[in-house]
């Protein structure tokens, strides 16, 4: 049998900026992957990103024994790990408010976050702000994730085209952050793989620049993950490597082959398949 | 801060059966009911006679639940009070009533960004908060094979049919797989997708490869299960 799953993981400073803001974290043992894109002044940015992925990791390598360790609340509609994975958020947007209160130049501090964690045949995702989760199937290219940006709800409103909006000097503006405020509003959404789908998860310095369409073709073009994110480096760099680009790809494993018993026991029972 | 023209909120009422209108609110308190000296009355046994209020404190709007019999419910979370910020909604009974707030309404500028237009800031209004539409649920009717009911709805995101202990469309046969399929719902539709089991998954008699949209009435065949996907508008 081959592996549930393949990963690679890649941040890279870009062309143009004196500090790498965003924080990554690819756990395959609790199946769990994320990246956050820190925001604020002097290394407040970096200290952001880097409590997120530290207190969520923590979070949800401690509260794996038990429930709702931390009496969270909790959405019927979703799964016991989905809503894990949203309370582990919701964690580490308290820890990064008070941390933010704790010295004049981390105020206002914030990070994005967008994470995705593995079930059987499911992936659970959560994001805040303007960091996005790809899904790749054959040749289709989905975004499972909605920016919090002030330009993607002026294009959902009607307001602004695609166009504009890559061009708007708001671009840059995130509606919702982690740290930032007390509590936090945490999107989550659930979806089915399949044997051969690709996760990609990454922060805006990849997808301000490169286009859906090249991605998928870009991962075509691949000859494994690790290849995948160094070319998908490489292309944000390419076109100008404005901003700090981090992606983590996922490659979930080919079909599991239909063993000898499995077929002689369809026989015996008469099942078809 | 540059002065907004102030304007009034609004509230987009949709009644039950009853059609849609569009209410200014001019004073500061409006009240909700079954009797006539309500500001809006429902005729519905299932109202409350002063059901409940919205009231504004400074430029701040609550809604109020008049202890009311059935209860005020806030984007979906029964509540006894809560301030109202945009796109709010406020269901009592089959009623809904989405609130807006004028200012929030008009385009909402931000001002520029700090001297490197390529920093990422945030803008902590807050705008965003969109509750989506309560989009039909899905049900299953099961109509042949071992399962731990007949007629189920699908209230999850992703439904699990299988004889695992959190499965929605629960298989109750001996040997049956954990996971056979699983019903993914997306916005307002759903769609049916195989696991890793080698079980065949028709829909219609043909068989899904991978994943494939559901409409109202398809038949689905998985593990000597058959199932029919019923997606009604209204209830």
């Amino acid at each position: 049998m081959t592996p549930e799953f393949v990963h690679s993981a890649k941040s890279d400073i870009g062309l143009k900026r004196a500090q790498n803001e965003d924080r990554f974290c690819a756990d395959p043992d609790l199946k769990l992957f994320m990246v956050c894109d820190g925001m604020g002044g002097g290394k407040a940015g970096e200290v952001a990103s880097t409590l997120a992925v530290h207190t969520i990791h923590r979070y949800l390598a401690e509260t794996d024994s038990f429930n709702n360790a931390h009496d969270e609340p909790h959405d019927p509609s979703y799964s016991e790990a989905t809503n894990r994975l949203a309370a582990a958020i919701r964690h580490a947007n308290r820890v990064i408010h008070r941390e933010s209160w704790t010295r004049a130049d981390y105020a206002g501090m914030g990070t994005t976050v967008v994470a995705a964690r593995l079930q059987d045949q499911i992936v659970s995702v959560a994001h805040v702000g303007d960091s996005r989760l790809y899904v790749i199937r054959g040749d289709t290219i989905r975004a499972v994730t909605q920016d919090h940006s002030w330009v993607a709800e002026q294009v959902l409103e009607g307001l602004l085209t695609e166009e504009e909006a890559k061009r708007s000097p708001h671009r840059h503006v995130v509606t919702r952050a982690l740290g930032v405020q007390g509590t936090v509003e945490v999107d989550l959404d659930e979806v089915p793989l399949l044997a051969g789908d690709a996760l990609l998860l990454c922060t805006d310095g990849l997808t301000r620049r490169v286009s859906p369409e090249d991605i998928v073709r870009t991962w075509r073009a691949a000859s494994s993950v690790e290849d995948m994110s160094r070319r998908l480096i490489a292309l944000a760099n390419q076109a100008g490597g404005e901003d700090n680009t981090t992606v983590i790809v996922v490659a979930c494993g080919q079909a599991v082959e239909v063993g000898r018993w499995e077929r002689w026991r369809s026989r015996i029972t008469g099942s078809r398949h | 801060m540059p002065d907004v023209a102030s304007t009034h909120a609004r509230l987009l009422v949709n009644l039950h059966e009853r059609g849609s209108q569009e209410i200014d609110l001019t004073h500061d308190r409006f009240t909700i009911g079954r009797k006539p000296d309500n500001d809006l009355v429902i005729d519905d046994p299932a109202v409350s006679g002063h059901h409940a209020r919205l009231l504004k404190i400074q430029s701040v709007y609550f809604v109020e639940d008049a202890n009311s019999t059935n209860g005020t419910a806030v984007n979906g979370t029964r509540v006894e009070r809560h301030q109202l910020r945009d796109a709010d909604v406020v269901t009592i009974g089959l009623h809904r009533l989405i609130f807006r707030d004028g200012g929030a309404a008009a385009p909402l500028v931000p001002t520029e960004p700090a001297a490197s237009a390529d920093e990422t800031m945030v803008l902590t209004a807050a705008v965003g908060r969109r509750s989506a539409p309560a989009a039909p649920v899905g049900r299953i009717v099961v109509v042949q094979g071992k399962t731990d009911r007949r007629d189920y709805h699908l209230t999850k995101h992703i439904n699990v049919i299988g004889s695992q202990a959190d499965a929605a469309v629960r298989l109750t046969g001996w040997f049956a797989p954990k996971n056979v399929a699983m019903i993914a719902r997306r916005g307002s539709g759903y769609s049916v997708n195989t696991t890793r089991t080698a079980k065949t998954l028709l829909v219609n008699g043909t068989e899904v490869k991978g994943q494939q949209d559901l409409q109202h009435g398809d038949l689905i065949e998985v593990a000597r299960i058959k199932m029919y996907f019923y997606l009604n508008n209204g209830r």
